[in-house]
């Protein structure tokens, strides 16, 4: 299956142990998006690996506001994608809470790279994406046989994560975000230690 | 000539509430200063230490001039308060001879009195206990390693709370010591206080008018900690108190949030601390007491 549409990704690998703050979350959170819109990037991968302690609020400004857009607006206008890499154990229930309280979710990889995903979604289209994240790349008619429903149901079920930001389309097929990150363009790195 | 205030011989959260009546009870004449006398205190908890300093700024603010203190004769409150740098934070609110502080001892505190004014305060806070909480809440407190981290992130989230929504300057300090009375373990207590605008301030801009003539301090601290509510529309705002309380409710501790005339408090079943208090002499701002017991052997 040949991959039409590779994306460019902004990297944000966060050097700061300390991600803490709602000034602190906003700065990291202007960077990416400054950076992404000036080079026309549609993945931003936030790489957690070297942050000791993520607080709630820095969770809110950092992750699920770049998931949501920025600062309450819908990111419809521009369709983005957010990956969240180096998740550990102590990253979850600030990063978790935060989206939950927002009724977002984000597709993340755990430090080791096992993929997960964080927020709030359906038991049905969890399933969907766990298929997908497994595959990589896979079609409608594909995923709907390994899940065992109906091509219609899967439809609907790829659409809503789609609608989410969770999965990207290429073409015929559908990828998980960890997959369109592999073979994308990587046009810009940026790394934040910004201190609000 | 100055009006003398006496600071009660055990300045804990109850030494407090007792500082905080005799305040209420002065005339808050402007241009007449006060003396807080603390020499006959004889032992001191960390919401006390920065309790003291919350009453002395709040009554530089009502007289216009910055109080006078006595310090304690009691050797070992202060040998505790030279320890704690309680005379550097004294500097910025009560009036004392320059040079008359004295100099540090060796710090056996998680956190000495720290001012919190800007985000860069909470950053230095959550570094400076980052090695301090290993060796305190592991080693002599027998809490599990995620909780290291765990105490950070409830730390920068306390400290926050100040700068979000007091809109004035604050304290945090935090010292292990032996809850002997009424547990018979050490525990790990947290201060945090400001002198700012307090709950009904900051949440009744948003929530008053749906509570009409019943909105007080009790009912915002009600709303902030139990439902999650804040003074921002937005909905990702407020969950700072309630991972907090979530926190401490898996460590089994105590939390008591004071503001205005009412305290609202998560009573584990180790204290009988009331839930609830209403009336309570007006002070203004938040005032935070977190109580974290050392685990026992058989939650260990």
């Amino acid at each position: 299956m040949s991959h039409e549409n590779s994306p460019a990704i902004a990297v944000a690998s966060l050097y700061q142990p300390n991600l803490v703050t709602r000034q602190t979350g906003r700065a990291v959170r202007d960077g990416i998006e400054r950076l992404m819109s000036e080079r026309g990037d549609t993945i931003a991968v936030i790489d957690l690996r070297d942050v000791a302690v993520i607080d709630f609020s820095c969770a809110d400004e950092v992750v699920a506001k770049l998931v949501m857009g920025s600062d309450g607006e819908t990111a419809d206008s521009v369709p983005r994608f957010v990956l969240v890499r180096g998740i550990r154990e102590h990253h979850l229930d600030p990063v978790e809470g935060a989206l939950r309280r927002r009724g977002l979710a984000v597709s993340a990889e755990r430090i080791g790279g096992e993929p997960v995903l964080l927020g709030e979604v359906e038991p049905e289209a969890l399933a969907a994406w766990r298929m997908l994240a497994a595959c990589g790349r896979v079609r409608t008619d594909e995923l709907a046989r390994r899940l065992g429903v109906d091509p219609g149901s899967c439809d609907s079920l790829l659409a809503g994560l789609l609608r989410r930001r969770l999965v990207r389309r290429d073409g015929d097929a559908f990828e998980s975000l960890a997959f369109s990150a592999s073979v994308a363009r990587r046009s810009s790195d940026c790394t934040s230690r910004a201190n609000g | 000539m100055s009006r003398v205030i006496q600071v009660p011989e055990v300045l804990d959260h109850k030494g407090f509430e007792e500082l905080v009546a005799t305040l209420g009870g002065l005339p808050g004449d402007a241009g007449s200063r006060l003396l807080f006398n603390a020499k006959h205190v004889r032992w001191v908890s960390p919401y006390g230490l920065i309790g003291l300093l919350a009453a002395g700024q709040v009554s530089h603010d009502r007289t216009g001039l910055p109080p006078r203190i006595e310090a304690p004769d009691n050797r070992e409150v202060r040998s505790y308060l030279d320890r704690m740098e309680f005379w550097a934070a004294a500097h910025e609110v009560f009036d004392i001879e320059p040079g008359s502080a004295p100099s540090h001892g060796t710090s056996d505190a998680l956190l000495e009195i720290t001012p919190i004014r800007s985000h860069h305060d909470v950053h230095t806070v959550v570094e400076k206990v980052r090695e301090r909480s290993a060796a305190i809440l592991e080693k002599r407190l027998h809490y599990p390693k995620p909780s290291v981290i765990q105490f950070s992130v409830m730390l920068s989230e306390v400290c926050q709370n100040i700068i979000e929504h007091a809109d004035a300057d604050g304290w945090v300090c935090a010292q292990t010591y032996n809850y002997r009375e009424r547990l018979g373990r050490e525990v790990l207590m947290l201060a945090v206080m400001d002198v700012g605008m307090g709950f009904e301030g900051s949440l009744g801009a948003e929530h008053a008018r749906r509570y009409g003539e019943s909105w007080s301090a009790a009912m915002a601290l009600e709303a902030a900690l139990l439902y999650g509510e804040s003074r921002f529309r937005d909905p990702g705002r407020g969950q700072g108190l309630q991972a907090i309380r979530r926190q401490v409710e898996k460590w089994d501790g105590m939390l008591a949030i004071r503001s205005g005339d009412a305290q609202i408090a998560l009573v584990p079943d180790w204290d009988d601390y009331p839930s609830m208090q209403r009336g309570l002499a007006t002070f203004p701002g938040a005032q935070i007491l977190i109580v974290m017991p050392a685990r026992t052997e058989e939650e260990r």
